[in-house]
């Protein structure tokens, strides 16, 4: 049986119910501004406070997203500016590549070089060209400093190359003057860890100054004329009176090689030698060069002396007076632009650039 | 003052708790449409310890608050709210209200009903409210009902209270 009370609170129940879903449906139903008006009118009045409570919330979210959104910015850029340096000697390497491919005047397959555990642990490349894209047993490796060392073995479409840090390899070279031959192998004496060539088998009348660059001879069959192999930085030894080895620093650097050219025409075909013009090339043809107008100065001194000397000697069997003496200028040769004031006597030519 | 007027008075501080947590705390969270319903959850605390015409009444003051504060259809809120109310006072009686985890499904069903009132009465369009009500919902029930689960465990002595004895 319900009390008298329970029905009383029943009813007071139903009646608040029915009072709350009235004004429930009667905003719901009513005018859109109506609703937007009182909505306004409670934002601002008893709302107020937890309006400005979620105001501050969303204050904090923002400015704590704001946060991590420069936090990462910054995280970003400095992780960037780790790689650009790297980036932009990439981007030289690539440079300096295509200015290659496009000097070289044989065909060639550009390849990456995959794997490298260290950056001077280079004796063997693993090159992404195989004989799918053309690439054959001993082709040369080349990059825009130098020889890298030649195609080992080959695979459908990846390729070893030995480079030139391998104890195995060998490459018949010359000076860029021409004035010595010799085979250059890699040196057991690296100096301070790096890795080092030498020019082996240069007869000891030839001998070579510091800072000569070495090209590769074309002899062999495995390697094209012309391409740098290292320069001459000190004498190794002297054997027996009869020989000399010489210490290169190898032109190109297998360990820190990212992409590499394959040269795939046969190698005796040309001449590389301009294809590669590093500074040490220019200055060595620089020197060539002026070695040569001297060695010409030098003859033409000679052949007026000669001339002079001769004169001197028909004047003196057959001292007939003449009106005109001639001029021991007269009759030589044209004074060379490259003759230097103080040189009196024949010139002797630079010992690397006499052939 | 008495003890159960004390109990009254902490009862009371709890739901300002959880007011000042739906307006502070729950816009930090992560994404609003499963992040916990706090002003939900102190409105079905409310409501099964209340007479249910005290529950619709307090259900309609906190569907007016929700219809002030969101851009949704003005007075839906409210009717989805004071029906849901009224509905946990009511079915009190019926469920076995005392345990915590009977509780937290009430308040789980709470928030799903209220959603699917509110989704009717706004006029949504058919697919949100069928992605809402299989998606969304059930998911925000689920954080709710957790939470809610939470503060009864914490506030065990202070929900024991019933508030039309």
């Amino acid at each position: 049986m319900i009390s008298t009370s329970d029905r009383r609170y029943s009813r007071r129940d139903t009646a608040l119910l029915l009072l709350c879903l009235g004004l429930s449906l009667f905003g719901l139903f009513s005018p859109v501004p109506w609703g937007r008006r009182v909505a306004d009118t409670l934002r601002e009045t008893v709302l107020f406070p937890l309006v400005w409570l979620q105001t501050r919330a969303e204050e904090g979210r923002t400015s704590r997203v704001r946060f991590r959104r420069v936090i990462f910015e910054r995280d970003s850029t400095a992780y960037m500016s780790q790689f650009l340096p790297s980036l932009r000697a990439e981007n030289e390497r690539l440079r300096q590549l295509l200015r290659l491919s496009r000097r070289l005047n044989t065909s060639y397959i550009p390849a990456e070089v995959l794997h490298q555990p260290q950056a001077m642990d280079g004796r063997t490349l693993l090159l992404s060209a195989g004989s799918r894209q053309g690439v054959t047993l001993f082709s040369p490796v080349v990059a825009p400093e130098g020889l890298i060392g030649m195609v080992s073995s080959v695979s459908k479409n990846s390729s070893v190359a030995m480079s030139w840090a391998h104890p195995e390899f060998r490459v018949s070279a010359f000076t860029v003057g021409g004035n010595a031959f010799g085979v250059v192998a890699p040196s057991n004496e690296g100096r301070n860890g790096e890795g080092a060539l030498e020019f082996r088998g240069v007869p000891y009348r030839d001998s070579v100054s510091l800072g000569t660059l070495v090209l590769s001879s074309g002899l062999g069959g495995v390697f094209p004329k012309g391409i740098p192999v290292g320069t001459v930085i000190g004498t190794v030894r002297e054997e027996a009176g009869w020989e000399r080895v010489y210490r290169l620093r190898p032109a190109a650097n297998p360990g820190s090689a990212a992409h590499v050219l394959v040269l795939v025409s046969s190698p005796q075909a040309r001449d590389l030698a301009g294809a590669f013009p590093s500074d040490s090339l220019l200055e060595a043809l620089r020197l060539d060069s002026i070695a040569r107008l001297r060695r010409a100065d030098s003859a033409a001194q000679a052949i007026r002396a000669a001339r002079a000397a001769r004169r001197d000697s028909l004047a003196r069997a057959a001292p007939v007076p003449s009106r005109t003496p001639p001029s021991p200028i007269q009759g030589g040769a044209p004074p060379s632009p490259m003759r230097s004031g103080t040189t009196s006597g024949p010139a002797s030519a630079p010992k690397d650039s006499a052939p | 003052m008495s003890s159960h007027r004390v109990s009254r008075v902490q009862l009371l501080l709890v739901m300002l708790l959880l007011v000042v947590l739906q307006f502070y705390v729950r816009p930090r969270l992560w994404d609003a449409r499963i992040s916990p319903d706090f002003l939900l959850i102190a409105l079905m605390l409310f409501a099964m310890r209340s007479r249910p015409g005290l529950a619709a009444l307090a259900g309609f003051a906190v569907g007016l608050i929700a219809d002030t504060l969101t851009p949704a259809r003005f007075g839906a809120g409210a009717l989805a709210h004071t029906l849901v109310a009224y509905l946990a006072s009511w079915g009190r009686a019926v469920f076995f209200a005392d345990n915590m985890l009977v509780n937290a499904g009430f308040v789980a069903a709470g928030l799903w009903l209220r959603d699917l009132i509110v989704l009717v009465t706004s006029g949504t369009d058919h697919r949100q409210i069928i992605t809402e009500l299989t998606i969304y919902s059930p998911l925000q029930a689920l954080t709710t009902a957790g939470l809610a689960l939470i503060v009864l465990i914490m506030f065990r002595s202070m929900f024991s209270v019933r508030l039309d004895a």
